[in-house]
C-alpha cells in the first residue's frame, strides 16, 4: 500500500469526523502551545537575567574583601587586611596585557547634591580611571578623569544621565559645579554641614537598570578623592574589578589575581584568604542553572498537558478502531495486510498530533505575543527558538506514534471474519 | 471442466464454544470447482456452508486437509500471505454489500488495487468495472445515495477489479427485492458466460436455480452435488417482468 493512499484515507476519516478530530486535536494544541509559551517565557527570563549581568560589564573578575564569620577568632594573629588601591595597581602591573583593564571602587553612600538651584539625593562612588573600559560604559559628553586627577584627589565628578537630568535638565552639565553635602550630628539645625564643590567633567550614557536599581542615577568621582575628601577611609577599597581579555581567559585571570593577592597579603593557605575572587562566568553559570531549572519546570507543566492530550488521542483512536471494525474487515477481505491497517491508523493518529502540533505552535506564539503586550512583561525578551519549535513538533508526532500504536495494533490484529461480522 | 480453480481434500474445521462444547463445522469436505463454473452452495443453518465459504475465501484456514486455490496450497499460510491471496484470487460479494460509506462508488471499487496488483490505470480499470455492471453514470455517488441493488453492483465491480480466479458471493441477493435480485443474478450469469468462475452461497432454491451446479451441505459434509440441467435465465425473468409484478 502506498503511503499516499494511507495519507488519503487517514485524512478522509479525519475530515468525516470534523468535530471529533478538532476536539481531540485541541488537547495536543493546548499541550504544544503550553510548552511553547512556557519555555519561551523561561528562555526570556533567562536571557533577561543574562543581559542584566552582562550589563555590568563583560568578562569581569571581581575581588571583594572576605567577611568571614570566623574573623573575630583570628584575634591578634593574622589580621584580615583590607583590599587597597595598591592591590589593584599591583594586579595591573603584574598582569599587564594579560588583562583588558582593572579598576577599584569605594562606595561613599548617599549624598545630597545641589546645583543650579536643584536638589537631588544620590549615590556617590569613588572609582579609578579605567572604570569606563571595565564597565563597557562610554561617556555621553565630557571626558572621564585620569590618573593625574586621582593623584591630586581632584574634586571632579561624572554624572549618570538621570542625575544630570535632575540637576541640570536639558542643559549641558559638563563644566558646571555641583555641591555635595552631608549633615553630621542628629539635631535638626544643630548639626554641622559639610559642603564640597565638585566640577562636572562628564556625563555617562544611559545604561538602564540592574535588578530594579537604576544605574543612571549615580555620581562617580576619583577613588582617591572619595577616600580623602568624602569618607576619610584611606587605603581601603570595597572591590577590585578586573576585565579579562576574553571569556576564555577568565579562569586564568581569576587564578592569577588570586595568586597575586595571596602573595601580597602573605597568606599561604588559600582557604583562609581574606578576599574572594568571583568570576562572572561562574555567576552566569549559577544563574543560568537557576533559570534553566525554571525553564525546565515550566516546560514540564506544558509537557503534562501534552501527555494528557496524547492520552486523549489514544482514547479517540480506540473508539475509532472500534467504530470502524467493519471497515477493517472489508479492507482485510480485499487484501489489506496487517501492516497496511497499522499504517493507516498510525498515520491517522500522527496526522492528528502533527497538525495539532503546528496549530499549537501558532497558538503558543500568539500567547507569547499577548504576554508581550502586558506592561510588566514587556521587557522580557520572549524567545521562541527554532529548537523549541522542532522539539514541539517532534514530540507531538512522537506522541501520535506512541499513543496511536496500541489502537493501530488492535486494528491490525483483528480477524477478518470477526471484523466483518461486527455490527 | 478443465483446469481446477478450487480443490478441497478432507477439509475439517472445528470450533470451540466455551470450554466444553466443540462444533465440527466441517468434517472432511472434498470439493472441486473448475474454471468457468457457476456453483451454488446450499444448506440449512449450521450445515457448515458459512465456514466453507470462509475457508474458500481464505478468510479462515482449515484445521485439516488440503486446499489448492488456483494451484496454490493455501492451507498453512500466514495472515499476511492469505491477505495477498484474497487480493489476487478472490472477489468477495457480501449480503450486506460491505461498501465503505465514506468513499464514493469508484473509490470503493478501487480499494483492492490499493492493496496489491497493478497500480497503474487504477481509475480507468475501476471505471471499466463499474461500466460492466451498468453503473458508469454513478461513479461519484456515495453508497448512501445508491439503492441496494446498485450498492451490490458496486460490490461486484469491486470484486472484479483484480481479475480474481473466483468470485465468492455470500447470499448476494439476501437483502434485495426480486427485481434487483434478478438483475444481480443476471450480472453473475453474464460474467460467468464471459468465463468467470462464480461460487455463491445461498439458502434460496429460486436463486440457486440460476446456477449451473448445486452443492448441498449437511452437518459439515457435502450431502449432494448435482448439475442443474437447465439453469433459469435471469435476463428472461426481467424481460417477463417478474420483479415488476411484486
Amino acid at each position: 500500500m502506498k503511503l499516499y493512499d494511507s495519507f488519503r484515507s487517514a485524512l478522509q476519516s479525519l475530515v468525516v469526523n470534523k468535530l471529533r478530530s478538532a476536539l481531540t486535536m485541541l488537547g495536543v494544541i493546548i499541550g504544544v502551545a503550553a510548552v511553547i509559551a512556557m519555555v519561551s517565557v523561561g528562555n526570556g527570563a533567562s536571557a533577561s537575567v543574562q543581559a542584566t549581568i552582562l550589563n555590568l560589564g563583560s568578562n569581569l573578575v571581581t575581588v571583594q574583601p572576605q567577611f568571614g564569620n570566623d574573623q573575630g577568632l583570628k584575634g591578634a594573629g593574622a589580621q584580615a587586611q583590607n583590599l587597597t588601591l595598591d592591590d589593584m595597581r599591583s594586579i595591573q602591573n603584574q598582569l599587564g596585557d594579560g588583562i583588558a583593564a582593572a579598576e577599584a571602587e569605594q562606595g561613599t553612600g548617599r549624598w545630597q547634591v545641589t546645583a543650579a538651584g536643584q536638589n537631588w539625593n544620590t549615590q556617590v562612588t569613588g572609582v579609578t580611571e579605567d572604570y569606563p573600559i571595565v564597565r563597557d560604559w562610554k561617556l555621553d559628553s565630557g571626558e572621564f578623569f585620569t590618573t593625574s586627577d586621582l593623584n591630586v584627589n581632584a574634586q571632579v565628578a561624572i554624572l549618570g544621565t538621570t542625575t544630570a537630568q535632575n540637576l541640570f535638565g536639558d542643559a549641558d552639565a559638563v563644566g558646571q559645579t555641583i555641591q555635595l553635602r552631608q549633615v553630621f550630628g542628629g539635631d535638626r539645625g544643630g548639626g554641622r554641614a559639610r559642603i564640597l564643590n565638585f566640577r562636572v567633567v562628564g556625563v555617562l550614557t544611559t545604561k538602564g537598570s540592574t535588578f530594579g536599581f537604576s544605574r543612571d542615577d549615580q555620581i562617580v568621582v576619583p577613588l582617591t578623592t572619595a577616600q580623602h575628601v568624602l569618607t576619610g577611609r584611606l587605603n581601603i577599597v570595597n572591590s577590585i574589578v578586573i576585565k579579562a581579555t576574553s571569556s576564555d581567559t577568565m579562569d586564568a585571570t581569576t587564578s592569577d589575581v588570586n595568586n597575586i593577592l595571596l602573595q601580597r597579603h602573605n597568606i599561604s593557605d588559600p582557604a583562609s584568604a581574606d578576599f574572594t575572587v568571583t568570576n562572572q562566568n561562574d555567576t552566569l553559570a549559577a544563574l543560568s542553572s537557576v533559570t534553566g531549572t525554571f525553564t525546565l519546570l515550566l516546560g514540564a507543566i506544558g509537557g503534562i498537558s501534552l501527555l494528557v492530550g496524547g492520552i486523549g488521542i489514544m482514547n479517540i483512536m480506540l473508539v475509532s478502531v472500534n467504530e470502524r471494525t467493519r471497515e477493517i474487515g472489508i479492507r482485510k477481505a480485499v487484501g489489506a495486510r496487517r501492516g497496511d491497517i497499522l499504517t493507516q491508523f498510525l498515520i491517522e493518529a500522527v496526522a492528528l498530533t502533527g497538525l495539532g502540533g503546528v496549530l499549537g505552535i501558532l497558538l503558543g506564539w500568539a500567547i507569547t505575543e499577548v504576554v508581550h503586550r502586558i506592561p510588566q512583561a514587556a521587557s522580557l525578551p520572549l524567545l521562541i527558538t527554532s529548537g523549541t519549535v522542532i522539539i514541539a513538533v517532534g514530540v507531538s508526532v512522537a506522541i501520535g506514534v506512541v499513543f496511536g500504536l496500541y489502537p493501530a495494533m488492535r486494528a491490525a490484529r483483528l480477524h477478518p471474519i470477526e471484523a466483518l461480522r461486527y455490527e | 471442466m478443465n483446469q481446477s480453480v478450487v480443490q478441497l481434500r478432507g477439509i475439517t474445521k472445528t470450533y470451540h464454544i466455551g470450554r466444553d462444547i466443540t462444533v465440527n463445522a466441517l468434517r472432511a469436505v472434498d470439493l472441486d470447482v473448475g474454471a468457468g463454473e457457476f456453483v451454488a452452495i446450499m444448506g440449512p443453518s449450521g450445515s457448515g456452508k458459512s465456514t466453507l465459504m470462509n475457508v474458500l475465501g481464505c478468510l479462515d484456514v482449515a484445521d485439516g486437509g488440503t486446499y489448492l486455490l488456483a494451484g496454490e496450497n493455501v492451507g498453512k499460510l500466514s495472515d499476511d500471505k492469505l491477505a495477498g491471496i484474497r487480493n489476487k484470487h478472490v472477489g468477495f460479494v457480501f449480503q450486506t454489500y460491505n461498501l465503505l460509506s465514506r468513499l464514493n462508488a469508484i473509490e470503493n471499487v478501487e480499494l483492492p488495487l490499493i492493496y496489491g496488483g497493478d497500480r497503474h490505470a487504477r481509475r480507468q480499470r475501476a471505471l471499466a468495472a463499474l461500466e460492466q455492471v451498468g453503473l458508469g453514470d454513478r461513479i461519484h455517488h456515495r453508497p448512501s445515495e445508491l439503492s441496494g441493488g446498485q450498492q451490490q453492483r458496486v460490490a461486484i465491480a469491486r470484486a472484479l477489479l483484480n481479475d480474481p480466479s473466483m468470485i465468492l458471493a455470500d447470499e448476494p441477493t439476501g437483502n434485495l427485492d426480486s427485481r434487483s435480485s434478478a438483475e444481480i443474478l443476471a450480472i453473475f450469469q453474464r460474467l460467468n458466460e464471459a468465463g468467470k468462475t462464480v461460487v455463491m452461497v445461498t439458502h434460496e432454491p429460486d436463486v440457486a436455480a440460476h446456477c449451473k451446479r448445486i452443492v448441498r451441505m449437511r452437518d459439515g459434509l457435502v450431502a449432494r452435488d448435482e448439475l442443474v440441467p437447465h439453469p433459469r435465465r435471469a435476463e428472461d425473468e426481467i424481460a417477463a417482468g417478474i420483479g415488476a409484478a411484486e
